[in-house]
């Protein structure tokens, strides 16, 4: 009897208990740890200097001094991959971050407040969301000139909206819940009741959200970075190493294989996470 | 103590309240009465100032709170307070119910209820003795909304309505949404506080038998209007309106 | 005293009221011995949400199943439907209906049964109609599936019973869902499930969404077109108001457990189980000189004893032999208690 109590009060109790164990996701978390421990100690560890150009030795096969082999400047295409990490997950890292610290508050402050602000601020996203996030990305890091600082801020700029709105969308309908008003009621100022009682809800969706657009800002990264907007050479890059290794497609497919492989198994891993964060959480898809 | 004067409300073309009025005495409660769509969450909201009248003043120890605003309504509010019907939902699922029951205290560091005076500042010991109050066990003070029961909650939020040892508290419909056996137990909570602490209540609630065990008057709202107001222990009097005898006949077994 | 000793008992005493008039007549619904579990996982351990319940109701009677939330009564109501959520199973017992069991039936079958012989109300009326359909159109499919009619005909019909629960029927029959208020939809959703004219009709919570008056009008409906109808009705509500009102005979839950079954009057004026009587005392009722106090009942309904009786853990009059499952014993000509206390304190006063 224990237990059905325990599930009529909390009836999520037992699914929650059910979904955690969802074999896939612990496989993305497993991934993502083993990318994420490459990346941090892998500069120290790896053979060769990644810049390090050897002409006498381009494009060479694998062995035992190039794990990977190396690429049309003979640079060891395993240490560029390894410290390309760094480029590619750090920016990543950076522009995510970036974009939950603008499109949060703009969202709790657009849902709760209303008013002027709240059109204001919805007419931008409407106007952003209307064009599809790559093409606006490319036109932003196009305009702006290509650099790896302005790579991020175009990718920021496309995608703090779709924070934005979710965040605004989950304040509008927990603002008239009884527990606000209660609060309100109980004498909390406008900034206790976003800071204590709404931004607490938005957590885990938000949360949920970052995870699984953790692959499509790498993927835009990447892309960018293949166009030549982003990383510049001869800084290792995942993207930009796609972009060396196209006009060898024909003769050395693996220049492009390498880094291609790496840029999925980081997206699968983290859209794994995501959707296993999103079903633990019983977040509903936006 | 509270005065209710004219008061209109309408939602778009919609009319929720024509021209309101009654008053409330200092330790009287007063039940509300009326069905969905009476208008009688309506009242609760704009005497909390949570919504605007359209005419009309709300005056609360002679104070209109439909003209205060900003820091002023805010100061003005501690003397009114409210428990919601839903008690899963007016309390925050992601806080410890202890830090929603001392919330009131930690915003109104100037309120001092007479019951509190010996643990002041201390925010661990309010919420006990607040706990206590409300028929809670301490142990339960960690607890987060969803792991407790439906009456506990209820109590929970029944403490923290009386942390500010408010001049006027208002129940939307506190019973309603518990099992029988647990109403009966928060009816009776509800006349001890009230006789403990000083407080005036409005009682709102569509059951008339309810009503009639908390209250010493009653009002019954009918479509936005008010038709009848009476002293309870007339409940069964001849010169009732012909609704309040319906809804009387409806509650008799 | 063992399970089976005390089923025996209690159909012998049955079968001795059966001479009375309100008894005479076969039961339309009996439940035997039914209980309901739910398993964690698949060969897991297993919950009992219902526990060995007993039942009968005959042509024209209505019965109320009384509880609070966790009592098991709409759980009940759902197996008889057919409609238990899918983690849940009826682990033992039958559910007959003019001796026909249910459990054995196909999930067609069954649909066939469901909707024609018994027929059913629900709490929220919203979902008893698919929005966007004319009510008209809804009520004429559902006759048509059931019954090889012409469209005219079942068109006569659907109108005549709008007519039978007081509803302007024209106006009605070519309404959408979302147009009618909820009293209407109530009614409407009455005249659908009595349109087949069942033998058996379940009201689960009718009026707990409803307003005060909207509910007893409902009630009223439902009642003369019982009559009618001669039709058995099973009232599940957690308002002992109702209940008590309307009913011929009423069974009280606690913990998936009867704990007091037997005529309504009977129970009403001499409740023997202590959680009858502590609910009769405890909830609010209209009073010609108000309490000063209600008998509250200790505790909370989701406090159930794992063993024995499950109401012991609230019980005041609880005592060691409550570990073990009290039996069902007549209390009087029309009604039967499960409790061991009661039977000590008559035993007590004989002494």
């Amino acid at each position: 009897m224990k237990i059905s109590f325990a599930l009529q009060k909390n009836p999520f109790a037992l699914q929650w208990h059910l979904k955690s164990s969802r074999p896939m996701t612990l496989w993305g978390i497993f991934l993502l740890t083993i990318i994420i421990l490459m990346t941090i100690i892998g500069p120290f560890l790896v053979p060769n200097d990644p810049l390090s150009a050897n002409m006498a030795e381009r494009l060479a096969s694998p062995s035992l001094t190039y794990p990977f082999g190396t690429d049309h400047m003979g640079r060891c295409i395993f240490s560029r991959l390894v410290n390309g990490s760094r480029a590619t997950l750090g920016i990543t890292a950076l522009v995510i971050i970036t974009v939950l610290l603008i499109g949060i508050p703009i969202g709790l402050l657009s849902g709760y407040i209303g008013g002027r602000f709240d059109s204001f601020m919805m007419r931008i996203a409407d106007g952003l969301i209307a064009l599809p996030e790559f093409i606006l990305a490319i036109a932003i890091a196009g305009f702006l000139g290509p650099s790896l600082m302005n790579l991020m801020i175009s990718v920021v700029l496309v995608k703090w909206v779709s924070y934005t709105r979710i965040v605004r969308g989950i304040v509008l309908s927990e603002r008239e819940k009884e527990y606000v008003l209660a609060a309100k009621v109980g004498g909390c100022p406008t900034w206790k009741i976003i800071a204590r009682h709404l931004l607490p809800q938005i957590i885990s969706p938000v949360f949920v959200l970052a995870a699984l657009d953790v692959g499509k800002v790498i993927l835009i990264i990447s892309s960018l970075s293949y166009l030549g907007l982003g990383a510049q050479p001869p800084a290792p890059e995942w993207g930009a190493m796609l972009n060396d290794g196209r006009a060898y497609f024909q003769t050395v497919p693996e220049l492009m294989v390498y880094p291609g492989m790496a840029i999925f198994l980081v997206v699968l891993s983290c859209n794994l996470i995501g959707e296993g964060l999103r079903d633990k959480l019983d977040v509903k898809s936006s | 103590m509270l005065e209710v004067k004219n008061v209109s409300k309408s939602y778009r073309s919609n009319t929720v309240l024509t021209d309101v009025s009654f008053h409330l005495e200092q330790g009287e409660c007063l039940g509300l009465i009326g069905e969905s769509g009476s208008g009688k969450s309506t009242i609760a909201k704009l005497i909390l100032a949570l919504d605007r009248s359209d005419s009309g003043q709300i005056i609360v120890n002679n104070v209109d709170f439909s003209q205060l605003k900003g820091r002023e309504l805010r100061k003005a509010r501690r003397h009114v307070q409210v428990v919601f019907q839903d008690p899963s939902a007016s309390l925050n699922p992601k806080l410890p119910v202890w830090k929603s029951v001392i919330e009131p205290l930690e915003n109104y560091p100037e309120a001092s209820p007479s019951f509190l005076k010996e643990v002041r500042n201390e925010k661990r010991k309010m919420a006990e003795i607040l706990f206590e109050k409300a028929g809670l066990q301490s142990g339960l003070l960690d607890r987060y909304p969803h792991q407790l029961s439906g009456g506990q909650r209820q109590r929970v939020a029944i403490a923290r309505g009386i942390s500010l040892q408010p001049n006027l508290l208002i129940f939307d419909e506190p019973t309603s949404n518990l099992d029988v056996s647990i109403q009966a137990q928060i009816l009776n909570l509800l006349k001890d506080l009230k006789s403990e602490i000083n407080m005036s209540y409005l009682f709102i609630s569509h059951d008339i038998a309810t009503v009639q065990y908390i209250s010493e008057r009653i009002a019954v709202l009918k479509e936005g209007r008010l038709v009848d107001l009476f002293k309870t222990k007339d409940l069964f009097s001849a010169d009732r309106h012909p609704y309040t005898k319906e809804l009387i006949d409806a509650a008799l077994e | 005293m063992s399970a089976v000793m005390t089923l025996t008992k209690e159909i012998a005493t049955e079968k001795e009221n059966e001479k009375d008039a309100l008894f005479r007549t076969s039961p339309v619904l009996e439940i035997k011995n039914l209980s309901i579990s739910l398993y964690e996982d698949k060969g897991g351990e297993e919950h009992r949400l219902v526990k060995k319940l007993n039942l009968s109701i005959r042509p024209g009677e209505m019965l109320g199943l009384a509880g609070e939330s966790g009592s098991g009564k709409s759980l009940t109501a759902s197996a008889i439907l057919g409609l238990l959520p899918k983690s849940l199973s009826v682990s033992e017992g039958q559910i007959l209906i003019r001796g026909q069991d249910l459990l054995n039936l196909s999930e067609k079958e069954m649909g066939h049964l469901r909707g024609k012989e018994i027929a059913y109300i629900f709490q929220n009326y919203q979902d008893s109609f698919t929005p966007f359909i004319k009510i008209g159109r809804q009520l004429v499919e559902a006759l048509r599936s059931h019954d090889k009619i012409s469209k005219p005909e079942a068109k006569k019909q659907a109108l005549l019973w709008l007519e039978r629960v007081k509803l302007p029927a024209e106006q009605i029959f070519s309404s959408y869902p979302h147009q009618l208020s909820g009293g209407q939809l109530q009614r409407a959703s009455l005249a659908a499930a009595l349109m087949f004219e069942p033998v058996l009709i379940i009201a689960d919570e009718p009026t707990t969404a409803l307003d005060v008056l909207t509910g007893e009008k409902v009630l009223d409906l439902l009642a003369g077109l019982q009559k009618e109808l001669n039709c058995a009705v099973l009232l599940v509500s957690h308002d002992l108001k109702h209940v008590l009102k309307r009913t011929d005979s009423m069974a009280v839950m606690y913990g998936g457990q009867i704990v007091e079954k037997g005529a309504t009057k009977s129970l009403r004026e001499n409740p023997r189980h202590p959680y009858t009587k502590l609910l009769l005392k405890a909830r609010p009722i209209l009073r010609y000189t108000a309490l000063e106090k209600f008998a509250a009942i200790p505790g909370e309904p989701g406090l159930i004893a794992k063993e024995g009786c499950t109401f012991a853990l609230r019980c005041p009059l609880s005592f060691e032999q409550c570990y073990m499952v009290p039996a069902m014993q007549p209390a009087g000509r029309f009604q039967w208690t499960a409790c061991q206390a009661v039977d000590r304190e008559k035993v007590d006063t004989n002494a």
